[in-house]
């Protein structure tokens, strides 16, 4: 039997055998190339994939710098997610976009680079050091291993090199910068006519239809907002019933637990003398200064005084006046050196040479303050006070405990709570959304008073602490609430007639201020045209003049530039309602003559630099529109918190 | 199949077939291998090199801060040593700031003439097109700038920076009809500094 085998199995059959085999073999793993029941891919860049799951890592690390930068304005309830989820995935999809082309253009992140940013993250520094455990751990949270992480972050550097090399390469020829700020600095030589409204002021009666019309057509302007009023429990942390007061024993206690804070410690006052010496002060320099030191040390050896050799030799520019006096010094402030010398010489005694990282010093300690500890009676008031706020403290947060309890237990009503913790139950006026005073004022309190599990289920809201820097408590519920109603068309009648009456002496004073300049421009007689009304000259003024109204001004430098000699001319019609005519007489353009070397530069890296950065969106405009990119749905917006 | 009859004869016909095939087989091995090695020799090479020259770039950069001198000794390093990567190319964009801020167009153009020719991106070359137009336009030379312009104004997202560069141009050569169009398409393209050209815009004398 077994020759058969062996026959068979050098047939052909054996061979399809072995090839059936090796094909599970040949193939273990490929899915991972092919992307077979990979993760889920919500946009691909240029056949690069950008998956969920990035997109959600990338989504909580950008809501937390935002929580970290808006602190307590950060209102997570105010955020459509979708929305910002796409706006990270645009940054992910132009991220990936600019390393492609890092990498297309073979731009490199050296090693040098890569260990230099390491290092100086402070996400990865303990004592202000790098520390290895610290990298490990940090990574290990996000879930990776440090080869995975350096790749992404020279992916990063390199992508950063390319914004620089194109920022920081911009160009400013001189004749660029000169007409900049010919333009930027021009002045404009202007007067002015005010045609004031006033005079159009019509009595005659406007029409109920026209009343009526503008009504329907405004009803958002004549609403009485949505608006509560509320019942609330406010626990303080101040009014709470002081504790008993602390026993001797305790009293006791709590002084040795914190005697730090009564001790004056040992301090001495002390001078010194000082040759200084750069870091990189070479073998030489540093002989001499010992050399130097060494002498001065000699001379006050032999009876010449400190203090004047101090003056005349210390290199301490703020201590030599003073003949080298630092003053009274505690431990520990001093340069590691000194202070040990300091602490460890008899008064009036010299120092030997010193070499600290300034130099070399000679120090003497002139007299000594021998530090002291509060006795016990003398710090009693303040350690009842002490024991006391702690007390209350923890009354404080057991009350809120039980107030949050029991405003939970009995949903619909304050009452129980605010009679177990003696309480008052206070009630407010209406409030609208936009709060009203005191504690009422709160974001967080109006934001409770108007959620939906108290505006619209009638319950108690959660215990809300409104300010986390004081100690207050707050439970709130909804007695009335009224939507927002439309104030009756009889109610805003004459507020109408107003709005239509001013609106149309606006529009005569602005058709006459037209009028006025089209005859200015026609040609006719300033004198005689402007007739009663003013004119007003404001002479030459600049760009961001303050003495004229800004409406006035920007409207003044869109005047196309008159040539010379003759003038130009323009109405519009104020904010107030009045109608004016521009009339523009002169352009003086900057000159850089009367800007000093600073400014100028000033101007030239202002301008270097937006033209850099636009050059660089261009830049990625330019290569999103080549590349081939597509989006999938964004997926669930993940829960979180 | 054929049936061999004892395991000499087995052996004799591995042996003969080895004769012929042996060294085809073992030439193909090695030049695979070879392959394979060869290959992973030049991409650590291309790795080193370009490590190197990012090195020699980021000194470059810093070295742009201050002295000018040191500035172009170091472009020239990088454009000779590193010729076959892109930070020759950016090197250039370097030695182009330089000259411009030492106030010597004619080599700044030299150098940005260079960066458009070696450009292996055509973002970059684009970019070193439209300061090349405006180092041309403070030299004077608006009908090399125009030129310029057409030739590179290939792509939508540049669109609005050389719009505005056409505006200048057409300014400068007192069509100031053409310079209206072209502003205004600027600020339609989005180009940079929108503010600023808005300005040039107001500006103008009136239309006639």
């Amino acid at each position: 039997m077994l020759q058969t085998i062996r026959e068979r199995a050098q047939g052909w059959i054996a061979w399809v055998i072995v090839i059936f085999i090796s094909i599970p073999f040949a193939l273990w793993g490929i899915q991972s190339y092919l992307g077979v029941g990979a993760e889920p891919v919500v946009a691909t860049v240029n056949g690069v994939e950008i998956t969920e799951r990035e997109l959600d890592d990338h989504y909580r690390g950008f809501k937390a710098r935002l929580r970290d930068r808006l602190g307590a304005a950060y209102r997570p309830e105010l955020f459509d997610d979708n929305a910002m989820r796409g706006q990270v995935l645009d940054q992910m999809i132009r991220d990936s976009l600019l390393m492609q082309t890092a990498e297309d253009l073979g731009l490199r992140a050296s090693d040098r680079e890569l260990r230099g940013s390491i290092l100086s993250d402070p996400a990865f520094q303990k004592d202000g050091q790098f520390d290895n455990p610290t990298y490990e751990r940090m990574l290990e949270l996000q879930g990776m291993v440090p080869h995975q992480f350096e790749d992404e972050l020279r992916r990063q550097i390199v992508g950063t090199q390319l914004l620089r090399a194109i920022v920081a390469t911009e160009i400013l020829p001189d004749r660029a910068l000169e007409a900049a700020v010919q333009l930027d600095r021009q002045q404009r030589r202007l007067s002015f006519i005010r045609v004031p409204k006033s005079a159009f002021l019509s009595e005659e009666p406007v029409s109920d239809e026209e009343v009526t019309a503008y009504y329907e057509s405004n009803r958002s302007r004549f609403q009485i907002p949505e608006r509560i009023r509320i019942q609330y429990l406010v626990l303080d942390a101040r009014s709470i019933a002081p504790p008993e007061v602390p026993g001797e024993q305790e009293l006791r206690e709590h002084y040795e637990a914190e005697k730090d804070r009564f001790t004056q410690p040992e301090r001495r006052r002390v001078r010194h003398i000082l040759i200084a010496l750069d870091a990189g002060a070479d073998a030489a320099q540093e002989d001499a200064a010992k050399a130097a030191i060494a002498e001065i040390r000699e001379r006050i050896a032999g009876r010449e005084g400190f203090a004047a050799l101090a003056k005349e030799l210390s290199q301490d520019p703020g201590s030599a006046a003073q003949g080298g006096d630092l003053g009274f010094i505690e431990q520990g402030l001093l340069d590691p050196a000194l202070d040990q010398a300091a602490f460890a010489l008899d008064p009036s005694q010299l120092s030997e040479v010193i070499r600290s990282r300034f130099g070399y010093h000679l120090i003497e300690v002139t007299g000594i303050d021998p530090g002291e500890t509060k006795p016990f009676e003398a710090v009693k008031p303040e350690l009842i006070a002490d024991l006391e706020q702690r007390g209350n403290e923890g009354l404080f947060f057991e009350s809120t405990e039980r107030l949050a309890n029991l405003s939970y237990e009995s949903p619909d009503s304050l009452e129980p709570a605010a009679e177990a913790l003696g309480l008052e139950l206070q009630t407010s006026g209406w409030i609208d959304r936009s709060g009203g005073e005191g504690i009422l004022a709160y974001p967080k309190v109006l934001g409770a008073a108007f959620s939906d599990e108290v505006l619209l289920e009638g319950n108690n809201s959660d215990l809300i602490e409104p300010d986390h820097d004081q100690l207050q408590a707050v439970v709130l519920r909804v007695l009335e609430h009224e939507e927002a109603t439309a104030k009756p068309l009889d109610a805003v009648r004459d507020e109408i007639v107003t709005i239509l009456r001013d609106k149309q002496a606006a529009d005569v004073a602005a058709a006459k201020a037209t009028e006025l300049a089209d005859a200015l421009t026609a040609g006719g007689t300033l004198s005689v045209i402007a007739g009663d009304y003013q004119v007003e000259d404001f002479g030459l003024v600049a760009r961001d003049a303050e003495q004229i109204p800004a409406q006035i001004l920007d409207f003044a430098f869109t005047l196309s530039r008159p040539n010379r000699g003759s003038e130009n001319y323009g109405s519009l019609s104020l904010n107030s309602g009045d109608g004016a005519v521009v009339i523009l007489t002169e352009v003086v353009d900057g000159s850089l003559e009367d800007l000093d070397e600073a400014t100028r530069d000033q101007i030239r890296k202002g301008l270097t630099r937006d033209i850099g950065r636009a050059y660089y969106e261009n830049l990625l405009v330019d290569l999103e529109s080549r590349a081939d990119i597509t989006r999938s749905s964004l997926g669930k917006v993940t829960e979180e918190e | 199949m054929i049936n061999y009859e004892s395991d000499e004869e087995r052996a004799e016909a591995i042996k003969k077939w080895w004769k012929e095939n042996g060294l085809s087989i073992l030439l193909g091995v090695g030049i695979g291998l070879g392959a394979i090695f060869g290959w992973r020799a030049w991409m650590g090479y291309r790795e080193t090199v370009g490590q190197q020259a990012s090195a020699a770039f980021e000194q470059l950069l810093a070295a742009a801060a201050g002295n000018a001198q040191s500035t172009r000794a170091q472009s020239k390093l990088l454009r000779e040593e590193f010729a076959a990567t892109a930070y020759a190319t950016l090197a250039s964009l370097v030695q182009a700031r330089v000259e411009v801020e030492a106030g010597n167009l004619a080599a700044a153009r030299t150098a940005l003439e260079q960066a458009i020719a070696g450009s292996p991106a055509p973002g970059i070359r684009r970019i070193a097109a439209l300061r090349l137009a405006r180092v041309l336009i403070a030299e004077g030379d608006l009908e090399g700038a125009a030129g310029l312009v057409a030739q590179h104004d290939d792509s939508k997202g540049f669109g609005g920076a050389f719009a505005a560069l056409r505006g200048e141009i057409a300014q400068a050569q007192g069509r100031m009809a053409d310079a209206r169009a072209a502003y205004e398409q600027a600020l339609a393209a989005g180009a940079p500094s929108p503010d600023r050209i808005r300005m040039k815009l107001d500006n103008l004398p009136p239309a006639s």
